[in-house]
């Protein structure tokens, strides 16, 4: 995100596809290209806590939860616009987050991640303990359901907003510490950065991006939220996702959308071993081959691109200097 | 433009709305999408992966019953291509696959799609684009009671609260003077079937003595199972998905209480289940249950039409699937059933099949389907949207895990 004046050009060649793209796909199409508009949101959130301050959250999924039920419940009950939801579950995945990044202060590396985890399996199971008001395993349904191609118009819009609220918050002195607590939580310290502050605030944030994805997830699933579709797998996934994404460019992080969002729907479709268990081989398959030969992620791959004698130059160029 | 010019145009004008009126009159004559003049293409929603999986011997056995119809002429001549996709359970997965069928793969109806979440998630999209949605895998009746508002779905199963009544009427006529303890899970599976429950049972409500509710997400089922030990209950009725059902059988052993009679629901009493039971100490003595399908272990209805043609297709069509068969998994006679129906219904859907004559034949059935018991019929009309209404009690007869299910009584009726 530091080099984001470079890709101007391309962002606007790229907001330009996005924005034609479903004039010429089908509904089913538009709704896999939401899909992917939500998953990078969600990647993007990830991408603020581990990426930028070096908390591992396998529990993003459960945050998805708090969102899309938040919309599902609002918009059940109270009839609140669609649109409306998405702030509140905004706000109230940002409330999580932080009563999450609390107790989270006392554990690090792989501590964090099983903490992260048992939250990720823990929380659909509230939706079976207070099943009358949460629908229980039979779900909740949005009083209003939308088409796809709105779908894929409002998630688009939130990405681009939520994008530049990231850019906005990393490019200052919130980055700044971020990036401090990241590389040495001691040095930072030292440096006058409040651990527990940043530390827990990037943990709301994280939270509130992956709320306001669970939000979009439930609308797009025809606005029914139910338990099955917050289950552990999906924070994996969101992970895995973060991973191909790698750390610190827009692009990677809508690599990293694109792969998880689209590639169990092409897996499926790979003759020999396509359809069902084949659909999980190959996704695991291409998860391990991108592991190792981009362990930095597509991010990664663009930084080294960009390092090339030749290509960096005329990178450098083309910002002005 | 001078006078040629004007002429010229009209004429192109002419020519366009002539062209676009003949196009428009083929398109009005255009068959519904997933239908040739050699083959139909139908799809659904299973989960062949995850928690649910143990249900993908339906999808299996149906593909089965289709290979079997196509080797022998298909339907008026056509062959029906099954496009079976794995939703793993998931509403998240289950709208855009179902997407993708309608819209990609243009199915011609979605058919049999499994789990009452799954297909709550789809219902209002199918029936806004007018795609069938029909004899889905899901006893719940919300279908059943919705036919004005979602014209385009149709269950196949008895529904659960007409099971529920059943079990009270049972109770009223046969014990009318029982003390019945309920366990019931507390969503609403659980409550529809208590509340059928209590409508069958009628002026002998009054005969539960307890009713004690538990959260799927619960473990320990003793407090509430001593609980109804301590009301004197003497009838013990569970409502419960297959685990906590298997888990309440074991403890009402453990604690020392043995009902005269135990009702478990028709989605827990696979087989496969009571075996797990009593492998795990319950007392199978005296369980009842209630099954719309033949039974292919149940050695007097081995010469049954329904048994052989089961056992001649998964022997032939889906070998795999027939230790499951011949084990009792009743979720393979689901199947064929399912299948059975479909097949009938799209032969008598228009010589072109359409989806509104499909949609008309599933409404009004009136057939005898060979996997269902004998004696039950498959049945609908314009105020009928439940096929299958009728079931017969069953009753767990040989010793612990190597007994089976055994019919008797008559077929009883859940009609509403």
């Amino acid at each position: 995100m530091k080099r984001f004046s470079v890709a101007h050009p391309l962002l606007v060649i790229g907001a330009a596809v996005i924005a034609l793209l479903p004039f010429q796909m089908s509904g089913y199409h538009t709704g896999l290209g939401a899909h992917v508009a939500i998953f990078f949101i969600a990647i993007l959130g990830l991408n603020i806590l581990t990426g930028y301050t070096g908390q591992i959250s396998i529990g993003h999924g459960a945050f998805m939860a708090i969102g899309g039920y938040t919309t599902a419940v609002m918009s059940h009950y109270h009839h609140t616009n669609l649109i409306l939801t998405l702030p509140l579950a905004f706000a109230i995945a940002f409330c999580f987050g932080v009563l999450v990044g609390i107790p989270a202060l006392r554990f690090s590396g792989v501590y964090l991640a099983l903490a992260t985890f048992a939250l990720a399996v823990s929380v659909p199971q509230f939706t079976l303990k207070f099943s009358k008001f949460l629908g229980g395993s039979n779900g909740l349904q949005t009083s209003t359901t939308k088409t796809n191609a709105w779908i894929y118009g409002v998630s688009w819009s939130c990405a681009a907003i939520l994008y530049l609220v990231a850019w906005l918050v990393l490019r200052g002195r919130t980055g700044r510490a971020f990036r401090a607590i990241r590389d040495s939580e001691v040095a930072a310290a030292a440096s006058g950065v409040t651990l527990p502050i940043y530390k827990t605030l990037a943990f709301g944030i994280s939270a509130a991006f992956a709320g306001v994805a669970g939000s979009l997830f439930v609308i797009a699933t025809n606005g029914f939220a139910q338990p099955n579709e917050f289950s552990v797998f999906l924070s994996l996934t969101l992970l895995i996702g973060a991973a191909v994404a790698g750390l610190g460019s827009l692009w990677g992080i809508l690599v990293g959308a694109v792969f998880v969002a689209l590639l169990p729907t092409v897996s499926a479709d790979v003759p020999l071993i396509g359809s069902s268990h084949g659909q999980d081989v190959v996704f695991g398959l291409i998860v391990i081959v991108i592991m190792l030969l981009l362990p930095t992620g597509f991010a990664g791959l663009l930084q080294r691109l960009r390092s090339l004698p030749g290509i960096g130059t005329a990178v450098e160029k083309e910002a002005g200097g | 433009m001078g006078m040629k010019g004007r002429v010229l145009a009209v004429f192109a004008g002419v020519i366009v709305i002539a062209a676009v009126a003949v196009t428009a009159a083929f398109g009005a004559h255009k068959a519904d999408p997933g239908v040739t003049s050699s083959s139909i293409l139908i799809g659904g929603t299973f989960p062949l992966t995850g928690v649910a999986s143990l249900y993908k011997t339906i999808p299996g056995a149906e593909k089965a019953y289709f290979d079997y119809v196509n080797d022998h002429g298909g339907v008026n001549g056509r062959k029906i291509t099954f496009d079976i996709k794995d939703d793993a359970y998931d509403p998240s997965k289950t709208v855009p696959l179902t997407q993708q069928l309608v819209e990609q793969d243009k199915v011609f109806a979605v058919f049999g799609s499994l789990g009452t979440a799954p297909n709550l998630a789809t219902w209002s999209y199918l029936n806004q684009n007018k795609v069938p949605q029909v004899l889905i895998a899901t006893g719940d009746s919300y279908w059943g009671f919705s036919a004005k508002k979602y014209p385009w779905t149709i269950g196949w199963q008895p529904d659960y609260p007409g099971e529920g009544k059943i079990y009270g009427k049972y109770i009223a006529a046969n014990t009318p003077n029982a003390k019945i303890g309920v366990l019931y899970q507390n969503d609403a599976y659980g409550k529809n079937y208590y509340a059928g429950l209590r409508v069958g049972l009628g002026a002998k409500k009054s005969d539960i003595v307890s009713a004690q509710s538990y959260d799927v997400t619960q473990t320990s089922l003793a407090q509430q199972i001593l609980a109804l030990k301590a009301a004197g209950a003497d009838t013990f009725v569970i409502f419960a998905t297959p685990s906590p059902t298997i888990t309440a059988l074991v403890t009402a052993t453990k604690v020392g209480w043995s009902p005269t009679t135990t009702y478990v629901n028709n989605v827990s009493a696979n087989r496969v289940f009571m075996q797990l039971a009593a492998s795990n100490g319950a007392s199978l003595n005296g369980v009842v249950s209630t099954s719309y399908l033949v039974s292919p272990t149940y050695a007097p209805q081995a010469n049954t039409a329904g048994v052989k043609l089961a056992k001649a297709i998964i022997g032939q069509y889906a070998p795999a699937l027939l230790p499951s068969l011949n084990g009792g998994d009743a979720n393979v006679v689901y199947g064929l059933g399912a299948a059975w129906t479909m097949v009938y219904a799209l032969q008598h859907a228009g010589k072109t099949p359409t989806r509104a004559g499909l949609m008309k034949a599933l409404k009004s059935l009136n057939v005898t389907d060979p996997f269902t018991y004998p004696g039950i019929k498959v049945q609908t009309s314009p105020i009928d949207n439940f096929p299958i209404e009728q079931e017969i009690l069953i009753k767990w007869t040989g010793n612990g895990a190597a007994g089976d299910w055994a019919p008797f009584g008559k077929l009883f009726s859940g009609v509403r």
